[in-house]
């Protein structure tokens, strides 16, 4: 009977629990709590936050329970994270939710969003640097794109096994922007710069928005081709929604489809991020290289729109050039809260929804580019 | 490659620099392309609306045998001469007739005269060998 007891105890969590196990639940209970209580992006944190503690729970391996076991449930759902199916559902809501009217109205303005983007290469430079695999540094870069599904349907292609510290990375910053961005705004801008006023945008007709999805899927897939899954669920989405007779499947795409996407990414995402796996080197790289690329992406974004004001006749107001990193719409957000604390009655957040979402389509074409150089 | 290689060694021997450069410029060209072409899609519409309001695409009217019509002042004081000829005609009178009076008269270039009214349909033939005066078009061009 004695061997019963000790059989049972030796499968149990307290047994099995090594310190890893215990760090891995206490991030996963902060990230529940920042969601929670501190309402920082919890859509994503709470259920990558629950996922973690579900996956740091100590398990005998060949139970079929872990996620890294073939034969268990979570192993399965976290096949639409490793085969690349979950991001280009969410971005299929994403696009069915997003109104382009202000990027159309204002098209340069989507050259902040490239700009933004070069926080990729040069975030991609020093993952080299590091010594990262080409693959790896590429999925590294991304994070600086400040998409979390671009991020993780990249690196589900090119380096499966960081899809753990590559997603935390990417959604920690993402939701960390309102605490990122603003100093790099203020060290980056003069005062003056920052009460700039924007003109008011024009009228688009239904007409434009309708045809904007179908000119701007043809143009960036014909380019980068590897773009397809993402961009082309981005436009579709969008098209539902601005074809009005298909409103109920926008409705669905924007709704229920990536309510359910997004619960089993983050679930998966922070189940698949086990102590052992996660707690290493190459993470605290990662960690420390995500924030790099953030702060490089804010800043290049910001540098460009003052580049482009000694050429424009009508001023852009440099801070937009934040709202390029395409954290939607926190970083939009964040200009402009910054805008408003130099001047109340300057609204710059319809504006910085421009580059915002030309940064979502910058981040799907690099990550496409990306995976056609190292494929 | 070897492993355990870092900094810009890493960065040369894994062409780092070229997939940096030519990616950026990727997303560059595909934004600015996209901008472009939005910021042309608003002005492409509107032509498309109003497509009917263009030369080029208004329906062309239909080709006709008529030549514009109008006489020079010369032309319509001989017209003029002409008709008070005809007048002392028959209403269906003979052109040989006609022709022979205003030579007589002394019309300048008769022949050249009734030929224009011809054109002009001032003077058109009543289908049995004779011509007939046709009064409306001679107010609305001779007059």
């Amino acid at each position: 009977m004695e061997h019963l007891f000790v059989d049972f105890f030796q499968n149990t969590g307290f047994f099995l629990c090594d310190y890893r196990n215990i760090v891995m639940i206490l991030v996963g209970m902060t990230f529940i709590y920042l969601g929670i209580a501190k309402d920082y992006e919890p859509l994503l944190l709470v259920p990558i936050g629950f996922g973690m503690l579900m996956g740091n729970i100590p398990v005998f391996q060949g139970l079929g329970l872990g996620i890294y076991e073939n034969n268990s449930v979570l192993h399965y759902l976290y096949q639409g994270v490793t085969q690349g199916i979950y991001p280009p559902l969410i971005f299929l809501g994403i696009g069915a939710m997003t109104d382009f009217s202000t990027l159309l109205a204002r098209p340069v303005l989507m050259l902040l969003g490239a700009a933004a983007q070069t926080g990729i290469f040069f975030t991609f430079l020093g993952a080299l640097a590091l010594g990262f695999a080409p693959n790896e540094a590429a999925s590294i870069g991304i994070i600086g794109g400040a998409d979390g599904p671009t991020a993780i349907f990249l690196t589900a292609k090119l380096a499966p096994k960081l899809i753990g510290p590559i997603a935390v990375a990417a959604y920690s910053y993402m939701a960390l922007v309102p605490v990122i961005q603003p100093p790099i705004m203020r060290l980056l801008t003069t005062r003056k710069e920052r009460l700039i006023r924007m003109e008011e945008p024009r009228d688009v007709s239904k007409r434009e928005k309708m045809l904007f999805p179908i000119v701007a899927f043809l143009l960036c897939c014909f380019l980068a081709p590897a773009a397809l899954p993402l961009l082309g669920m981005l436009c579709f989405g969008n098209l539902l929604k601005e074809a009005v007779v298909t409103e109920r499947l926008a409705v669905a795409a924007r709704t229920s489809i990536i309510d359910s996407v997004t619960i089993l990414l983050g679930v998966t995402v922070g189940a698949s991020t086990q102590g052992d796996v996660f707690l290493t080197a190459e993470s605290v790289g990662i960690f420390f290289l995500g924030a790099l690329s953030f702060c490089i992406a804010t800043a290049c974004g910001l540098l460009f729109a003052k580049f482009m004001n000694l050429f424009l006749k009508s001023k852009i107001n440099p801070l937009l050039g934040a709202a390029g990193v395409s954290a939607v719409p926190d970083s939009a957000r964040v200009v402009q809260v910054v805008g408003q604390q130099e001047d109340p009655t300057n609204f710059l957040l319809m504006h910085a929804m421009a580059p915002n979402i030309s940064g979502v389509i910058g981040s799907a074409v690099a990550a496409g580019v990306l995976w056609s150089f190292m494929s | 490659m070897e492993a355990n290689v870092y900094g810009l060694d890493a960065i040369n021997a894994y062409n780092g620099w070229a997939i940096s450069v030519v990616g950026v410029t990727i997303v560059f060209t595909g934004l600015v392309m996209l901008s472009l072409a939005i910021s042309q899609l608003h002005k492409l519409l509107s032509l498309w609306e109003n497509r009917e309001e263009l030369s080029l695409f208004k329906k062309k009217a239909p080709a006709t045998d008529q030549i514009p019509v109008e006489l020079t002042p010369g032309q319509k004081e001989s017209a003029r001469q002409f008709k008070l000829l005809a007048e002392t005609l028959n209403e269906h009178f003979s052109l040989p007739r006609l022709l022979k009076l205003a030579k007589i008269s002394g019309i300048d270039h008769p022949h050249a005269t009734l030929a224009r009214l011809l054109e002009t349909d001032i003077i058109v033939s009543d289908t049995q060998g004779y011509h007939v005066l046709d009064m409306a078009q001679f107010k609305t061009l001779a007059s």
